[in-house]
């Protein structure tokens, strides 16, 4: 849900619920007050149909308004309030009468002086003012609401125009990323802790793109140092034993090194350094690569065979392209059998490439991780470039097993 | 044969010239971008090593002087950057080969003549060794006056041997030579083997001697000592 239709939302329910408890404390407000008046007034009338019996000697008698009755002693004590029913016979039903009763000594008489207002004229009265009171509430909310839901959009507006502006940020574009002022507060600390954050962020990422392409260069001259003296140790007379060592040493240094190129290689691929710029055949890319990969197959006596109904293309990065065939192909003949066989098919939406091998099939769930080795003389970081390729270059690899090993690309959905 | 080899990484200057000189060529060194400079408008070089990333500036600049005052001079750069681009930066602007660090001697010394050879035009391009003479424009071998054939990875073993005379070379580095970047595919490397029983088949056959020596079982060295 969006903020404002969130805050909307909460003010229609808050504006609601206000405007229901303060009608209905309306409504009995003014109860309470046109009862109190009607019972001064009362109160007042009695006082003054006292003074004209006194004066006049007249019993004023209009029923049910007034009545006056003689007494022949004396009742009630004191002044009493009562709502009592009466019926009226010209309409015949039953009316609420609000009834003031009064005991009072006039000369030598008992005079009961009961005085009677029909509830039902302050009630209306009490609708009416409730209603326009609602009426009045609704209208000073309901413009107030309108009026802050088109000023908090506007004020909103430049905070959208920040996020679209966050979302279409990037690391690899080299441009630093700058939020418009918004001239609220809050929305410019907001802005200020974001921009100082990528900014801080985007110098880490340089560093670090930097940092792959330096421990290239530092960690492959110490090394390139350390092989140059132990191939000119070779020259030496040795014995086998030291000659072995010699060797042995060599080929650790060697792994070491393109250990190290694997790395950075899938740095650089992670850190996206490497622009998508050519549309690649996958058909002239596996035909080419396999072409420089004739004699190692030879070596393994393996037989390749092709089966093209399509043509496979990817717009992908020429280096990356080479790599993943590469690394593709090797793995097809690194884990093939003598007088096995490698089975290249392609269709426009489907690259597939089988070999045959040992008879079980490979684990799903880490084939393409970091070292995950099939055996000891490799690092197990061919499939891992493999994949990293894929999924920065739009692509899916998947593993398949039926009695053949088989690697499928296709286009990610 | 005057070679100039500019590289920032002392030991590794002093390093590749002690085995060029054991090679017989006149080596000259530059440490710095500048000395390189300096080098450069003195003599006329027939190969320039050149690395890339110097302290005080980039080699790739230096490839503009080179071509300037040494345009007969074939290049070859040296680099621990494994980067596609350089390479074919460095290429585009003369270079003629590119080496990623860390590599081999033999390595490096083959692929100097190489460039020797590709940059002598009315040169005799003739290898000769005893009875064997390979001639590198015919890509043909001729072994006492009788010609034999070998197949490519024969012919680059045998080539690789005779510019590597008298040095041991580990089956690793013969089979990096002919398999370059791949060479970590061939996990066992009979190949070699293989190859190079053909090789001294054909050549018994022609009449010629076998110089290539099995080390311990796990080099070669072809050598008539």
């Amino acid at each position: 849900m969006k903020f404002l239709t969130k805050i909307n939302r909460n003010y229609a329910l808050l504006l609601t619920f206000t405007l229901f408890v303060a009608t209905v404390s309306m409504y009995f407000i003014v109860q309470t007050i046109l009862l109190n008046d009607s019972k001064e007034k009362m109160i007042q009338k009695a006082g003054l149909i006292r003074h004209q019996i006194q004066n006049t000697g007249e019993i004023p008698n209009i029923y049910p308004i007034v009545e006056v009755t003689k007494q022949s002693q004396f009742k009630i004590h004191s002044v009493k309030f009562n709502q009592i029913s009466l019926n009226n016979k010209s309409e015949n039903e039953n009316e609420i009468y609000l009834e003031f009763a009064e005991q009072v000594k006039i000369g030598n008489g008992y005079y009961t002086i009961k005085l009677r207002q029909r509830t039902f004229e302050s009630e209306d009265l009490q609708l009416l003012l409730t209603i326009f009171f609602g009426f009045v509430l609704i209208s000073v909310f309901g413009i107030q609401f309108l009026i802050s839901k088109n000023w908090t959009k506007t004020l909103w507006t430049d905070f959208e125009k920040n996020l679209i502006a966050i979302e279409k940020f990037s690391f690899n574009n080299h441009k630093q990323l700058i939020l418009c002022e918004t001239d609220i507060e809050e929305f410019d600390r907001l802005n200020s802790i974001i921009e100082q954050m990528t900014l801080k962020l985007q110098t880490d990422y340089e560093s670090l793109k930097e940092f792959a392409e330096n421990a290239s260069h530092e960690i492959q001259t110490p090394l390139s140092i350390a092989l140059l003296n132990l191939e000119e140790l070779l020259q030496m007379e040795l014995s086998k034993d030291m000659f072995r060592k010699v060797i042995t040493s060599i080929n650790a240094l060697k792994r070491l090194s393109s250990l190290n190129q694997s790395l950075i290689l899938l740095t650089k691929i992670e850190n996206r350094q490497f622009l998508a710029d050519t549309v690649i055949s996958f058909n002239e890319l596996v035909t080419l690569k396999a072409k420089e990969f004739e004699s190692l197959f030879e070596t393994k006596k393996i037989s390749v065979s092709y089966e093209f109904s399509g043509v496979f293309s990817a717009k992908i990065n020429a280096q990356l392209a080479d790599i993943l065939m590469n690394n593709l192909l090797s793995n097809a003949l690194r884990h093939n059998e003598i007088k096995g066989f490698i089975h290249i098919s392609i269709s426009t939406n489907e690259f597939k490439i089988c070999n045959s091998g040992a008879s079980n099939g490979l684990n799903n769930d880490n084939i393409f991780s970091r070292f995950t080795k099939m055996n000891s003389e490799t690092f197990g970081l061919g499939l891992a470039i493999v994949k990293n390729i894929c999924s920065t270059n739009k692509l899916e690899i998947q593993y398949l097993y039926d009695n053949i090993h088989c690697f499928s690309i296709r286009h990610a959905p | 044969m005057r070679i100039l080899i500019v590289e920032d990484e002392k030991e590794l200057l002093i390093g590749i010239s002690n085995f060029l000189t054991k090679e017989n060529y006149i080596c000259e060194l530059a440490d710095n971008f500048r000395k390189a400079e300096d080098k450069l408008s003195i003599y006329e070089y027939d190969v320039i090593l050149l690395d890339i990333s110097l302290p005080d500036g980039n080699g790739l600049e230096l490839l503009k002087i080179i071509q300037k005052f040494n345009f007969k001079a074939g290049i070859i750069i040296i680099s621990a950057k494994d980067s596609i681009d350089d390479k074919i930066n460095g290429l585009d602007r003369g270079a003629d080969d590119y080496m990623t660090k860390p590599f081999q001697l033999s390595e490096l010394n083959s692929r100097i003549r190489a460039v020797i050879r590709r940059r002598q035009f009315n040169g005799d391009n003739t290898l000769v060794y005893n009875e064997i003479s390979i001639n590198t424009d015919a890509k043909s071998v001729i072994v006492n006056e009788n010609k034999i054939t070998l197949t490519k990875k024969e012919y680059d073993l045998l080539l690789y041997f005779i510019v590597n005379k008298d040095r041991v070379l580990t089956k690793e580095a013969l089979a990096e030579h002919l398999w370059e970047d791949n060479v970590e595919l061939a996990d066992n490397y009979d190949f070699i083997y293989t190859h190079l029983n053909n090789i001294r088949k054909k050549i018994k056959l022609a009449g010629g001697t076998d110089y290539v020596k099995t080390i311990y079982g796990m080099g070669y060295k072809l050598t008539d000592q």
